[in-house]
């Protein structure tokens, strides 16, 4: 036994004599629940920061994979989870923003969550077949006017379904759910795969979903929905078009809790995504992928989400699409 | 750059012992993992995801592709010895596997397994190197009309595989599809028979099913009466699969391997139904067609053609058109995203040594599983030989184990055990667990696709005949259909 190791087995139980008097969060490896698939873009992304954060918190991170229902189930348990940070959420897009706005049937509000950061940006782009003839946005609504057009979605309550109408409204369809046809598929892969075969006209989607499509010359992208434009999309953004209010429609990841995590919990959580947020690696994983690293306060990302869930609800409520079965 | 160019770039990025073992050490994990029932090919895959994120891209993806190989081989292992499939693929093996171990033939069941499963992996590659554009462009035709022509006529396998009754299996491929209804509505979104339980709004998770279906029966048989299967003759799998057992399932084993590369070509169908398809088609064809069912070594041979006949050509939308065929390959798809590498078209223009470098791995993942195979026969193989009254309760740890894993989600043990006492009751009275598993499998598939073609048409049935390939499965549905009631009705004659 070196000097190291004794030092470590000292100060180890020197700080397991300490801890039940101070009992300092975190006192054991923390839960991860992400609650869509291997390999998607929620999964990637937690993947990626997975190890930077473990090395900020300094216990082990246990990833736990918790799919269904469109994210769903996976937060529904960490809402009932115990509120002591032990069970953390990475929160999505479509789970706690859209389906919120759309589904009166969520078994969970915003008001179930504490969310403590919301660490990346996934812009939004629309895009269709080179085939289809439509070269531009008002090709698009010119298109939409004859009749016969359909987009899709990974699912009912995703970003893709409201991303669809609210660009369509917001380009002066009056009625976009009438004009266009919503044909849902079962994930966002087949979603794309819908637009490459011809069952759907066009889909609005996170870039990163569509850059392989796009850089491949399979889809043409017809706008991006962030203010500035995406590399590799040869396509006008909405500020551009004159629509800066799109610059909502946007993908994002963050992390939540229960909504009665303590203060004390949320301001580590702060602390530890600050530094993890700054790994070299991570930072290349992700905006390789097309991501946007931009870390927010919690109060940022609260005034953030619950932004994007009102213009959602708004846009929910406007056209009908709320889902109440 | 000619072929030669880009096979000697292929060549140059996977000609080092890392990149041949990873991929070895993936088709180690992979058989294991699919033969440990419960943690599938699918699980084994997304577990070993992550620590591809560190490596060389041709490295990870090649583990990765090795894991998935290497577990849909894996998964008939325990199909074979104690009827629970390893993974979903490996359902069909099941119906002639597990009989031959009952009568003592464990190991030519493995060994023919083995031996298919190899074969229809070359097949498959083959394909994929030869034919991946034009399978691509075929496969991009495949729209909801057609995918609903084409499950419409997977439906039919039930009838091969209802054993002695058609309307007992029938009845069981009502209840799958009823069970499958379970869960978030596709199109409006509304919640069916979820009983106001979250767990329930993603659907039955299906490895929860399968398991409770195929295993959770034997176990509860088991505790029912522990001394049933005492002097039955299930002893020692000492018994080889011969070439002459290769030579006569041959045919079937080409069929199957043909059927897994159409179906592994077009996104969203997947493993399992190929499997039955192949050895539904195998039964129809072969003389010993009474047989089957029974422990015949051709049913093994085509299940196990038609899944691993999937595998390679899984990677033919993955790579020519970019999107994932599978669950698996959405997971691998990860993988290449990762490393900021974009699957489709431009990758052979402008990733071409990949392309290549997965090639020859490819290739060479045969032989490997081969090798892998046969060593992890010999070693299984001795699990035929436990006594049943320790094995069993054995293999129930694994199950719940398995079960919980997939989802972390202790319903999903629950959601087992029911399945289990339906399987146990479906057994006491004879009704085969097969046309359920498929009519659970198909239901979700032949209604989304149904509900996509009405949206697409605006409610128009005319575009379910849209063209020929809608035609042509129209066409062979009705063919067969007709063909079941002519045997069923003269089977009724002879009977009476």
């Amino acid at each position: 036994m070196n000097f190291r190791q004794i030092a470590t087995a000292l100060s180890v139980s020197a700080a397991l004599t300490i801890v039940p008097a101070l009992a300092e969060y975190p006192e054991r490896a923390i839960n991860m629940v992400i609650p869509f698939g291997a390999g998607g873009a929620t999964d990637i992304s937690a993947r990626a920061i997975a190890e930077p954060l473990g090395n900020a918190v300094g216990k082990p991170l246990i990833m736990v994979n918790l799919t269904g229902a469109g994210g769903a189930t996976g937060s529904v348990n960490v809402k009932n989870a115990k509120g002591d940070g032990q069970t953390m959420l990475f929160a999505r897009v479509g789970s706690h923003s859209v389906s919120p706005a759309m589904k009166e049937t969520l078994p969970y509000t915003l008001d179930d969550f504490r969310f403590v950061t919301v660490y990346e940006i996934n812009p939004v782009a629309c895009a269709v077949t080179p085939a289809s003839g439509i070269n531009s946005m008002e090709d698009l609504v010119a298109k939409v006017a004859e009749g016969g057009v359909s987009y899709s979605s990974s699912g009912v309550g995703s970003l893709l379904h409201i991303a669809g109408a609210m660009v369509l409204k917001e380009f002066g369809v009056e009625n976009p759910l009438e004009a266009a046809t919503h044909i849902p598929q079962k994930g966002g892969g087949a979603a794309a795969t819908a637009v490459l075969n011809g069952t759907a006209t066009f889909l609005c989607t996170n870039s990163s979903a569509l850059a392989s499509f796009v850089a491949n010359g399979q889809l043409k992208p017809l706008m991006v929905t962030t203010e500035q434009p995406i590399t590799g999309f040869d396509a006008p953004t909405a500020n551009e078009l004159g629509k800066p209010a799109l610059n909502q429609l946007v993908g994002w990841t963050g992390i939540a809790g229960p909504d009665d995590l303590p203060d004390d919990v949320a301001t580590k959580w702060e602390a530890w995504m600050a530094t993890a947020t700054q790994d070299e690696k991570f930072i290349k994983t992700m905006t390789s992928a097309g991501s946007i690293i931009t870390l927010m306060s919690e109060e940022e990302a609260n005034t953030f989400i619950r932004g994007q869930f009102e213009v959602f609800r708004a846009l929910v409520d406007d056209l009908g699409m709320r889902i109440e079965g | 750059m000619s072929l030669m160019d880009n096979l000697l770039a292929g060549l140059s990025l996977v000609a080092s012992f890392e990149v041949f073992f990873a991929l070895f050490v993936g088709i180690c994990i992979g058989v294991v993992g699919g033969a440990i029932p419960g943690l599938s090919a699918t699980m084994a895959v997304a577990l070993t995801l992550p620590f591809t994120f560190s490596l060389q891209p041709i490295t990870g993806i090649l583990l990765l592709l090795g894991v998935y190989k290497g577990g849909i081989f894996g998964g008939c292992i325990p199909a074979i010895l104690i009827k629970t499939p390893g993974t979903p693929a490996s359902s069909a093996t099941i119906l002639d596997g597990h009989p031959m171990a009952e009568k003592g033939e464990s190991g030519r069941a493995l060994g023919m397994a083995l031996w298919a499963s190899c074969t229809a992996d070359i097949v498959s590659n083959l394909a994929l190197i030869l034919f991946a554009g034009w399978l691509a462009s075929f496969a991009l035709k495949f729209g909801p009309p057609e995918f609903f022509a084409l499950i419409l006529f997977s439906l039919t396998i039930i009838a091969g595989v209802s054993g002695e009754s058609l309307l007992r299996g029938a009845l069981a491929a009502i209840l799958g599809l009823l069970l499958a209804t379970v869960g978030l509505d596709l199109v409006y979104g509304t919640n069916r028979f979820t009983f106001g339980d979250p767990n329930m709004m993603g659907g039955l998770n299906f490895i929860a099913v399968l398991i409770g279906l195929f295993a959770i029966p034997e176990i509860i048989a088991m505790a029912w009466n522990p001394v049933a299967h005492l002097g039955k003759p299930r002893a020692l799998g000492q018994s080889k699969v011969t070439f002459a057992d290769y030579k006569r399932c041959f045919k079937s084993i080409i069929r199957g391997s043909v059927i897994g590369v159409f179906l592994g070509s077009i996104p969203g169908i997947g493993a399992a139904p190929s499997a039955f398809l192949s050895y539904s088609e195998a039964r129809r064809k072969s003389p010993n067609k009474e047989n089957f069912g029974k422990g015949e070594i051709e049913g093994v041979a085509a299940s196990e053609a038609g899944n691993n006949g999937v595998a390679g050509a899984t990677l033919i939308p993955l790579l020519a058109l970019g999107v994932p065929g599978d669950v698996i390959t959405a997971i691998i798809i990860g993988a290449f995203m990762v490393h900021g590498l974009q699957p489709g078209p431009m990758m052979f223009i402008l990733n071409v040594d990949i392309i290549y470098g997965l090639f020859i791995g490819l290739i060479v993942s045969s032989v490997f599983l081969f090798i892998v195979g046969s060593v992890a026969i010999k070693g299984f193989r001795f699990v035929a030989d436990v006594p049943k009254r320790i094995l069993m309760p054995a293999v129930l740890v694994l199950c719940i184990y398995g079960v919980f894993a997939v989802n972390n989600n202790i319903f999903d043990v629950g959601v087992m055990f029911a399945m289990g006492w339906v399987g146990y009751l479906m057994m006491r009275y004879r009704i085969p667990a097969a046309p359920f598993l498929i009519a659970f499998i198909l239901g979700p598939l032949l209604e989304d696709n149904f509900r996509q073609a009405m949206l697409m048409s605006g409610s128009d049935p005319m575009i379910l005949i849209r063209g020929p390939i809608t035609w042509f499965f129209w066409v062979v549905t009705i063919i067969t259909v007709v063909a079941i009631t002519r045997s069923v009705v003269s089977k009724d004659k002879l009977g009476v």
